[in-house]
């Protein structure tokens, strides 16, 4: 487990691209609506919007990218020629997944604690936050593995990935509250992962407690998508 | 006997990629498998890897069956990757460690195994930054850390200017064990090879020593015979 998630850390922290998109873009998307619509009793909610999107999307798309290319590459023969199994390598790159959701959240909510945008957050948010990161990473990743395993290249990633995230980032409120949206998103957005994410988010950083819908919901897609994985996962290309 | 196919068949689609194919191979043999293009090599020696399986007839590993996946007999197995098959953004030492600890090896042995195949002056060189030639060197390496007894080679000079191909028969000969090697390379089947194969359209033509397929087909060289042998 410990060298399949060394690969895949190293890997990712020596790939600047990965980095400026897990880390520097949505910071610039919490500086320029932290500057536009910011200030005390909105940042929580834009925050909010901005992390969940950012950990989604870094989630999906890194284990994604990491399967195709250790797939096409014949990585993943390599390591069934190994004692390690499937649910090893995996759990490997969920640790790392994790980590780098931690990660975002301290860089995109320190900044958000900044003065100019206002972002204040109660106690028990902080207690619970690292439990929402662990589902909803858990949950984006399991969606990753299913994208890599659909995505017979590395640009197919980019295409299948960002099809299933933009969307979903709009439909789930993200990037646009729901509450001013018409009565059909609503309804769309209680089958997509990411609204339930960005409900548990909101409801952690505006220091409420009602995570149990949310983090179910999350759970329920998580087991969803991990059951698909695992059970179509594919060791080569061509077999 | 080490391994021990017999009558093993394998079909894609309207293709027979193997034909109904008999062969041994002893303990501590350099067995070379030569053929063209889509002769089935590959898809035979990936059945015996165990990483396909057969349609019909039998393989035996060290006595095993080596479908469905057998740890114990992949433990004894040294598998040679691709060439690019490397961990990115890695350099040789990071990359062969992993392997190591894939295989659950100590990261000593991993370093003992790069400086093995020569490659301890380039330790610290990215993958990418690899030439040729120190690619396979890696790609064997990769195969060698658990300390298999029987190794499999695919191709390990293809793609090679012929100085860094004649470098690396040196380290093939070193190689402990039991070898089974795939090759276009027909001076180089004749110069490392205990007995070859050769196979056309997914059957065995012939199987002997180098100098024995040259003897039966009254060829000079091993070049002449195959070319007979494949064109008959």
């Amino acid at each position: 487990m410990t060298a399949a998630a060394g690969a895949y850390l190293l890997a990712m922290v020596r790939n600047k691209i990965a980095l400026f998109f897990t880390f520097v873009f949505p910071l610039l998307f919490i500086v320029l609506f932290g500057l536009m619509y910011g200030g005390p009793g909105q940042m929580d909610r834009l925050a909010a919007g901005v992390l969940d999107w950012g950990v989604g999307n870094a989630a999906m798309f890194g284990v994604a990218y990491s399967i195709v290319q250790w797939r096409r590459d014949d990585l993943l023969r390599l390591v069934r020629t190994t004692p390690t199994p499937v649910t090893s390598l995996l759990s490997g790159w969920y640790v790392v997944t994790l980590g780098l959701a931690i990660a975002q959240a301290a860089l995109l909510l320190g900044v958000s604690l900044l003065p100019a945008f206002g972002l204040t957050v109660a106690a028990p948010g902080i207690v619970l936050l690292p439990v929402v990161l662990m589902v909803g990473s858990l949950t984006f990743f399991a969606i990753g593995v299913v994208v890599g395993r659909l995505a017979p290249n590395p640009d197919a990633v980019a295409a299948i990935a960002n099809c299933v995230m933009i969307p979903m980032a709009f439909l789930s409120g993200s990037f646009y509250p729901l509450e001013l949206a018409p009565h059909w998103m609503d309804v769309v957005s209680r089958f997509l992962p990411l609204r339930y994410l960005n409900d548990a988010m909101r409801e952690v950083l505006s220091g409420g407690y009602h995570l149990v819908v949310p983090l179910s919901a999350l759970f329920g897609f998580a087991v969803l998508f991990g059951v698909i994985g695992l059970r179509t996962f594919k060791w080569a290309d061509n077999s | 006997m080490i391994i021990q196919i017999e009558d093993l068949r394998k079909r894609y689609g309207a293709r027979q990629a193997v034909d109904g194919v008999t062969l041994s191979v002893n303990e501590g043999e350099f067995f070379g498998l030569l053929g063209p293009n889509g002769a089935g090599k590959s898809t035979l020696v990936e059945i015996v890897e165990g990483l396909r399986r057969a349609d019909s007839g039998t393989v035996r590993v060290f006595g095993e069956s080596p479908w469905p996946r057998d740890l114990d007999l992949l433990a004894r197995l040294g598998i040679q990757t691709q060439s690019s098959s490397f961990f990115v953004r890695h350099t040789a030492q990071e990359h062969l460690r992993r392997v190591a600890a894939l295989h659950r090896v100590s990261r000593d042995r991993a370093d003992e195994v790069l400086r093995l195949v020569g490659l301890e002056d380039s330790a610290n060189t990215r993958v990418e930054k690899l030439s040729g030639g120190q690619r396979q060197r890696l790609a064997i390496a990769s195969a060698l850390t658990h300390d298999p007894e029987l190794l499999f080679l695919d191709e390990p000079t293809a793609a090679l200017d012929p100085l860094a191909r004649k470098q690396l028969w040196g380290l093939l000969k070193s190689l402990p064990g039991t070898i089974v090697y795939t090759t276009h390379h027909l001076d180089e089947a004749e110069a490392l090879c205990d007995r070859v194969a050769i196979i056309r359209s997914g059957r065995i033509v012939a199987v002997d020593t180098p100098a024995g397929l040259c003897e039966r087909t009254g060829a000079a060289s091993l070049e002449d015979a195959y070319l007979r042998l494949v064109a008959a």
